[in-house]
């Protein structure tokens, strides 16, 4: 049955299909044919819930605001007054993209949320000076994850509730991860600009740097009242979205008149697509791993991979890898769930700490989310920036290799996520 | 009870499937020695929680499967899912309605739209501070085990046993002693008017959010306060975030142990009986389980020295001022449906037998 | 709607579980109903990389073939979902803060497949009677733009 299910996704993969009929079609047919007592509907109801998360919900108010700001001046603005101060140097731009993923991704706790909200207006203006499209895009794909990471982390939360680990010290290990990746970024992207020579800006004399940043000080307004918002207290980062879809509709159409009203519709239409050829994967991906689970499989296979008596290095390889295999087809939150409960034990056994377990864990699914062939957060970008996969994909070796180096050494020095809560 | 013959015809064909899917298997002599066994046909049920690994509902999940299997001489053999497996918890109440699985733990919290007279274990004060005394009403009340029991049979849900998973008490940025402590205080809680209601009355204002969110918002001040019994609150961390604790016992977590009814209908009478028996057995186990887990969370938490946090435990007086204030949302009760009213009359009577004795 | 919770809320102090639901729905509704105007702007995520390599006649194989098992596979979940439908409908199960009823969300998954199925034989029409290859009714392949 495992087999069928992944022969039939595979198949119509590479037939390309639209991804979200591979994810159902397995499901389907295991259903139908191989599991006769068992109610088809369930797929329905699946589908359903794999959409419905309250967290989730941010995703398209996320788009929404972007699409909003990127018609009009918001963006601009704001990127107007990053480049004033750092548009002279090395790679300024990257490095400011993969710094705007960490930080927003830091309060929106969604990669996905993160690749939109950053990446379309960060892409414009990375192409303007003189980036290649596919770096561009992979570079945000990329940095995107760090998100989940850097606290505080809805991935960390979960995989507090279900080990036995203090979230707080989660959050704190989660850190020296996050910020190693964004230092092998940052250099990337210093090295990156030497070798193509990406032209440097000119720099800017402090009277223009402050006419920029007068002119900026509205959309400023947009990031000091999300995060601001959200780290008083005011609201969650659902609310947030909603919040920014807000202010970007009093700037655009109120303050600049950049937007009509009778545009706005145009502009909701072309957010809803995009997030419903997401947010259908999403659900497909829902009903797809509630099979997977249903039949026992990640059981049966960690039996099989685990042998008696692991040892910790060998227990973190396995983990790593089901973790990273998982988050490339399903929710990262709903494989934490799932798989978590099943290695925890095994990794106890090892003698393996439950902090540094839950951080390669959320580092995993973390990078599961981001890496072809499958990863939500590269459909998510295909669909955002209209790109075709393989376009998408292009730019990502380099990223790739960065990360798995970080993932290695993650997993092999376990003083990379606890040497933060050691020193207190 | 009353009204389930409507339900039996929707999901006709669930059971004779689920005895198809399992084979006759007839070798009941190689069941290893266990003399109490009794022989029945080889099966594999499937019983899902609303909680993971390690927590109350699991723990009498595979202690239920343990009994099961025991009894059966190892011919029957339960499969537990956790939550997160297998969707949602409302999904879960869906998915044992329509047979996908056999046994299903399920809070009335999360049928309050399906069953709204479930809704009565979301009254404040309602239940005595003593947790034995209230699982011995669980345990024999007829106002639960009849009539709102033949409410849930009515939806495919046929409750075997009510249980606390123990008391809930409250945590909070700030003290929480007396109801002017709660005077706009942003008290976090389950998504039910009800429960929504019952903090109104002390003038805070309840904010229904997921527990996913909740650590988070906890932190960062969004909400300021939450309820649970001790083993979650210590589980999901959130006394990490939170200053002070207060015993309130104000209500209790109240669970059920579920069945499909057309399965449980279809079962040999060997098979039955084992069923039954376990489900008896599982009765103050189920007490124990809570006990321990609660006690333990309670230790741990005042243990946690360098997240310290307060506990306070109300007074009777204390007790009585939030009373006071809590019974006339039992108002609200009344008018969830006809029949509500009556439970809760009937229910209060037998707690006030329980007391008097 | 999320945004004019947060400010009744900070205004008010009053709980907001309306507007989560509400945006559910919306959720719900555009990811569903999306499918068919996606298939036809042909904005649906696909992983292409074997079909912008293959020759063209491999490729038109394929511009039919695909629609047409993709409109099968909607159909079959259009199906179940209608029956799905219909049972939530017979429980008369709503929505916890707004006592809508839930039948009412999820009626757009059959709807939006059985639109999305004809959207799909469309896409398929179109490659049999024309000579180019059309990725969607509204565009061509990307060899031939
Ligand atoms: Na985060
Ligand atoms: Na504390």
């Amino acid at each position: 049955m495992i087999w069928t299910l992944l022969g039939i996704m595979v198949i119509l993969l590479l037939m390309g299909f639209p991804m979200m009929i591979p994810m159902i079609a397995g499901p389907l047919v295991i259903i139908l044919f191989f599991m006769d007592n068992l109610d088809p509907t369930i797929m329905i109801q699946q589908m359903v819930e794999g959409i419905s998360s309250y967290v989730l919900i941010a995703v398209p108010l996320f788009i929404f605001a972007a699409d909003i700001m990127t018609s009009g001046r918001t963006s601009n603005k704001l990127l107007d007054f990053v480049g004033a101060f750092i548009g002279h140097i090395r790679g300024g731009y990257a490095i400011t993209t993969a710094a705007a993923c960490t930080l927003f991704g830091s309060i929106s706790g969604s990669t996905q949320a993160t690749v939109v909200a950053i990446g379309k207006p960060m892409r414009e203006r990375l192409l303007k000076v003189g980036y290649k499209d596919s770096s561009a895009i992979a570079l945000i794909i990329n940095a995107s994850d760090i998100a989940l990471l850097i606290p505080p982390s809805i991935g960390m939360i979960i995989y507090a509730l279900v080990s036995d680990a203090s979230v707080g010290d989660l959050f704190i290990a989660g850190i020296g991860p996050g910020v190693l990746i964004f230092l092998f970024f940052a250099t990337y992207s210093y090295i990156h600009a030497r070798i193509y020579n990406i032209p440097l800006g000119p720099k800017m004399p402090w009277k223009e740097r402050g006419n920029v940043t007068l002119k900026a000080l509205l959309p400023l307004g947009f990031p000091i009242i999300i995060i601001g918002g959200i780290y008083t207290g005011q609201f969650t980062p659902t609310e947030a979205a909603g919040v920014s879809v807000l202010y970007a509709l009093i700037l655009e159409v109120l303050i600049y008149k950049t937007i009509k009203f009778k545009e706005i519709p145009g502009i909701a239409l072309s957010s809803g697509i995009v997030t419903s050829a997401v947010f259908v994967l999403v659900a497909g991906g829902q009903a797809f791993s509630w099979v997977i689970s249903f039949l026992r499989i990640p059981r049966m296979l960690t039996d099989a991979v685990m042998g008696p008596d692991p040892s910790a290095l060998y227990v973190l390889l396995i983990v790593s890898i089901f973790f990273f295999i998982g988050c490339m087809f399903v929710d990262p939150i709903v494989v934490i769930l799932i798989l978590t409960p099943i290695f925890a034990p095994v990794a106890t056994a090892a003698g393996i700490d439950p902090i540094h377990l839950g951080v390669v864990i959320v580092f995993q699914a973390a990078l599961g989310s981001a890496t072809p062939p499958f990863g939500v957060d590269i459909f998510t970008a295909s669909s955002v920036f209209n790109k075709s996969y393989l376009d998408v994909i292009r730019g990502t070796p380099p990223y790739i290799v960065m990360l798995l180096i970080v993932s290695v050494l993650v997993v092999v020095f376990e003083d990379i996520s606890l040497f933060l809560l050691n020193m207190f | 009870a009353c009204g389930g013959n409507d339900e039996t015809e929707n999901n006709g064909g669930t059971n004779e499937a689920a005895n198809e899917g399992t084979n006759n298997g007839e070798a009941v002599e190689n069941n290893g020695g266990n003399e109490e066994a009794v022989e029945v046909e080889a099966q594999e049920w499937r019983f899902v929680t609303e909680e993971t690994e390690g927590q109350v509902q699991n723990v009498y999940a595979e202690e239920f499967a343990e009994l099961v299997s025991e009894k059966s001489g190892g011919q029957i053999s339960i499969d537990v899912y956790g939550f997160g497996e297998l969707g949602s918890e409302v999904d879960q109440v869906e998915q044992l309605s329509t047979g996908v699985v056999e046994f299903a733990i399920i809070s009335p919290g999360f049928t309050g739209t399906l069953v709204p007279e479930g809704n009565i274990f979301a009254l404040q004060f309602l239940f005595d501070d003593d947790q034995e005394l209230n699982q011995q009403v669980l345990n024999e009340s007829e106002a639960i085990n009849e009539h709102l029991a033949g409410k849930y049979v009515e939806q495919g849900i046929m409750p075997l046993a009510f249980w606390t998973e123990g008391a809930m008490q409250w945590t909070g940025s700030s003290a929480l002693q007396s109801p002017d402590d709660f005077d706009g205080f942003q008290m976090r809680t389950q998504e039910s008017p009800l429960i929504l209601e019952s903090y109104e009355a002390y003038d805070a204002n309840p904010t229904a959010m997921s527990w996913g969110e909740l650590y988070t918002g906890l932190q960062q001040g969004a909400v300021e306060g939450q309820e649970n019994p001790l083993f979650f609150i210590e589980d999901a961390n959130f006394h990490e975030v939170q200053d002070h604790l207060t015993i309130s016992n104000h209500n209790m977590y109240v669970t059920m142990t579920t069945v499909n009814p057309d399965f449980y209908e279809g079962l040999d009478d060997a098979t039955k009986t084992i069923v039954d028996e376990s489900i008896e057995e599982m009765k103050s186990r189920s007490f124990e389980i809570q006990a321990e887990q609660n006690d333990a969370a309670l230790g741990l938490i005042e243990e946690a020295t360098d997240t310290p946090t307060e506990v306070y435990e109300l007074s009777e007086e204390e007790r009585d001022a939030f009373r006071e204030l809590a019974v006339p949302v039992r108002d609200s009760y009344r008018d969830e449906s006809e029949d509500a009213g009556m439970i809760l009359d009937m229910l209060q009577d037998e707690i006030e037998a329980a007391q008097g004795n | 709607m999320t945004c004019g919770n947060v400010l009744t809320r900070i205004i008010t102090g009053s709980s907001w579980h309306f507007a989560a639901e509400i945006s559910r729905l919306a959720v719900i509704v555009a990811t569903f109903l999306g499918i068919s105007y996606a298939a036809r702007k042909g904005r649906h995520i696909s992983m292409s990389a074997f079909f912008d390599l293959s020759p063209k006649p491999v490729k038109k194989f394929l511009a039919i073939f695909n629609p047409l098992v993709t409109a099968i596979v909607l159909i079959t979940i259009g199906y179940f979902g209608t029956i799905y439908t219909y049972g939530i409908y017979e429980t008369g199960r709503t929505t916890a803060a707004l006592e809508f009823p839930f039948w009412l969300m999820v009626v757009a998954i059959p709807l939006g497949c059985f639109i999305g199925a004809i959207q799909f034989l469309r896409n398929m029409w179109m490659n049999i009677v024309n000579k180019e290859i059309y990725i969607a009714e509204d565009k061509k392949d990307y060899d031939e733009q």
